[in-house]
């Protein structure tokens, strides 16, 4: 396949540096990860699973991972059904006061983090609810919320209206247009709005370092309090998991699209070759 | 594909009881202070295809979103089948509908878009399958049922729209500028399509368009609109022919306007005296304003010789434009300016080199109007 426009070689030249200074430092975990040690050196001494099999095998840190998980679990599901819900619900709709509404969805994407840390923390103190996951998972939900409704707004500017009632029309009531109308059309949105909400959750520190306990101990908060004393493997093994499972994250995503994209160029030769 | 696919032969069912009748009572539309629709009135007969037609933000789009019930009324009552149905949702008022872009489902194929009503109403899937096929078969796609709408052409979308409309059995159909999107000759041919399945179901249609000739072409009715008010409605050649006001004229084809003043009504006919022109005997609707006019269309103005009988005046050719099957002449008569229409096989038949040009007019042809302009 030929692009239409021809990049100068010098562009792919000088391209190459850049990559590999923003990759780089992320893929460095990987090795250092294997690393044959029981420090974190660079370059590895020798290749190794000593630390990952340390990593499982240390209740600390896989209840750290189960943590991590639990949070990002609540955080894509109430993040995906508040998300989509109120960019379905704002679709295509004008009231006095909208703005403000979308300003208030995206609100947390702007408010430094530290801030809604400290709130959060206040306000769960306040109701007596710690001391568990579910309170970061809600907290994480809240920051993942205006990724899903962005993504899920962004294929929805697609939509006809006229789709939504034609199928009201045909006789649909409300539930059957939101699965036959509306999913098809914003799953893809959904798909990358709630890989969006789980690198979030998983990522984010300050919360869940404000509001951590002894049963609710998120990776990135066990690997932050670990470094300042002690500077095992073991949390180079955690950021290679969570650098694999973004990787992994965005290579799904990328097969999706790559599978829609492919399912709709096969068409108009599928129609050339019936006629 | 020019033979007509759709015939009144496959349709199954046909000349069953016309069915189907929709009642407009003063109903309004207000968006804030601006009036869409203006207490209007409307009735479609069973069985009746009834055509709104006018320009844009003429209402003639919300009016028909209210029927469908997409758009709640500020004012009157809606009826289908003598029965209100203002606080129905748009799925129980069993309306088929057909968008101007068709809307069909992108993900479903032709099959399942058909099927979709039956769906919602859970009928059994073998029957459901069984009749959607049917109503495909109905608009010449039955082999096209696997196909997504993405796969189909502008005229074969069209017409799974129609049979997705249709296979519920709906009370009545609703087309918004269903044909907008074709080009010219397809447009033609769904236009008689849709009319020979219209008259095979008997079932009523409401109509929206604002293409005078498919208006003219399709419709038992036309109901002219303008400004969220009916203007005119009649049968086609009854409102094309004898349009109320110069508006309505205008917007319904070429025609000459000459400014008159009564000289005398009588019932159907009126005397007027057209200024340089004479005095003329034209036919009255009974319109009443301040300002009248008389329209006479292109193509009843003909050459003719002084000594026949009727009306008509001396005139001078001013250019003639070959238009293919017609030819199109301007003229100057009395101080006015006036376009006559022949077709070219007759070009300059009733001319006589050797004689004074004369045009005239029968005054059946010749309508008094109101003019507002």
């Amino acid at each position: 396949m030929k692009t239409t426009n021809p990049q100068h070689p010098l562009l792919a030249l000088l391209s190459i540096p850049a990559f590999l200074f923003l990759v780089i430092p992320t893929a460095i975990v990987v090795p250092v990860a294997l690393n044959d040690s029981r420090y974190i050196t660079f370059p590895p001494e020798g290749i190794s699973f000593a630390a990952v099999a340390g990593f499982f095998a240390d209740r600390a840190w896989t209840s750290a991972l189960t943590a991590s998980l639990q949070s990002a679990a609540i955080a894509v599901v109430i993040g995906v059904l508040l998300g989509a819900t109120a960019a379905i619900g704002l679709h295509g709709r004008k009231f006095p006061g909208q703005p403000a509404v979308v300003g208030l969805i995206l609100a947390p994407m702007i408010v430094p983090t530290v801030v809604l840390a400290l709130a959060f923390y206040q306000f769960f103190i306040s109701i007596g609810m710690v001391g568990s996951i579910v309170p970061i998972g809600l907290a994480h939900a809240v920051i993942a919320t205006p990724y899903v409704y962005l993504t899920t707004r962004a294929s929805l500017a697609g939509l006809n209206p006229a789709l939504v009632r034609s199928a009201q029309s045909l006789g649909a009531g409300p539930l059957s247009v939101l699965r036959h109308v509306y999913l098809p059309i914003i799953l893809p949105g959904l798909i990358s709005g709630a890989l969006f909400a789980f690198s979030v959750s998983i990522d984010e520190t300050v919360m869940s370092l404000f509001m951590q306990s002894p049963g609710a101990t998120t990776l990135p908060v066990k690997m932050f309090t670990d470094i300042q004393f002690n500077l095992t493997p073991k949390i180079a093994v955690s950021s290679a998991l969570l650098v694999s499972v973004a990787t992994i994250g965005l290579l799904l995503q990328v097969l999706f699209v790559l599978k829609r994209r492919s399912s709709t160029r096969m068409l108009p030769l599928a129609v050339s070759a019936q006629t | 594909m020019t033979a007509s696919v759709i015939s009144a032969e496959s349709i199954p069912g046909t000349g069953r009881a016309a069915r189907g009748a929709i009642e407009l009572r003063q109903v309004s539309k207000h968006y804030g202070d601006v009036v869409a629709v203006d207490e209007l009135d409307l009735t479609v007969q069973p069985g009746e295809f009834v055509t709104l037609l006018g320009p844009s933000g003429s209402g003639k789009t919300t009016t028909m979103m209210m029927v469908a019930g997409f758009e709640d009324h500020s004012a009157g009552t809606v009826l289908i089948d003598g029965k209100p149905v203002d606080s129905l949702p748009p799925r129980d008022r069993n309306l088929g509908v057909v968008f101007q872009n068709y809307a069909l489902f992108p993900h479903m194929s032709a099959l399942e878009n058909v099927e979709f009503a039956l769906r919602m109403r859970k009928v059994p899937r073998e029957e459901r399958r069984q009749r959607a096929e049917e109503a495909l078969d109905r608009v010449g796609l039955g082999k096209m049922g696997g196909r997504k709408p993405r796969q189909l052409s502008g005229g074969q979308q069209q017409r799974v729209a129609l049979a997705r409309a249709l296979v519920f059995n709906p009370a009545a159909l609703l087309l918004d500028e269903p044909m907008a999107a074709l080009d010219k000759r397809l447009r033609e041919q769904m236009q008689e399509e849709i009319k020979t399945l219209q008259k095979g179901l008997g079932i009523s249609v409401l109509f929206v368009t604002h293409d005078q000739d498919e208006a003219m072409a399709m419709s038992d009715r036309i109901v002219v609109m303008r400004d969220g008010k009916i203007v005119q409605s009649g049968a086609p050649e009854e409102v094309y022919n004898h349009p109320l006001t110069d508006w309505v004229a205008s917007f319904l084809g070429d025609t000459n306007l000459i400014p008159c003043t009564i000289v005398e009504r009588n019932g159907e006919e009126a005397v007027v005296d057209l200024g340089g022109l004479g005095l003329a005997k034209v036919r009255d609707r009974g319109a009443s304003g301040e300002n009248y006019a008389v329209s006479i269309r292109p193509e009843h103005l003909k050459f003719r010789t002084r000594a026949s009988a009727g009306n008509g005046c001396a005139a001078t050719l001013v250019s003639s434009t070959n238009l293919g099957a017609t030819v199109r002449h301007r003229l100057t008569a009395g101080g006015h300016e006036l376009q006559l229409r022949e077709l070219s096989s007759d070009r300059g038949a009733g001319i006589r080199p050797d004689e004074e040009l004369w045009v005239g007019w029968d005054a059946d042809k010749a309508q008094l109007l109101v003019l507002e302009s």
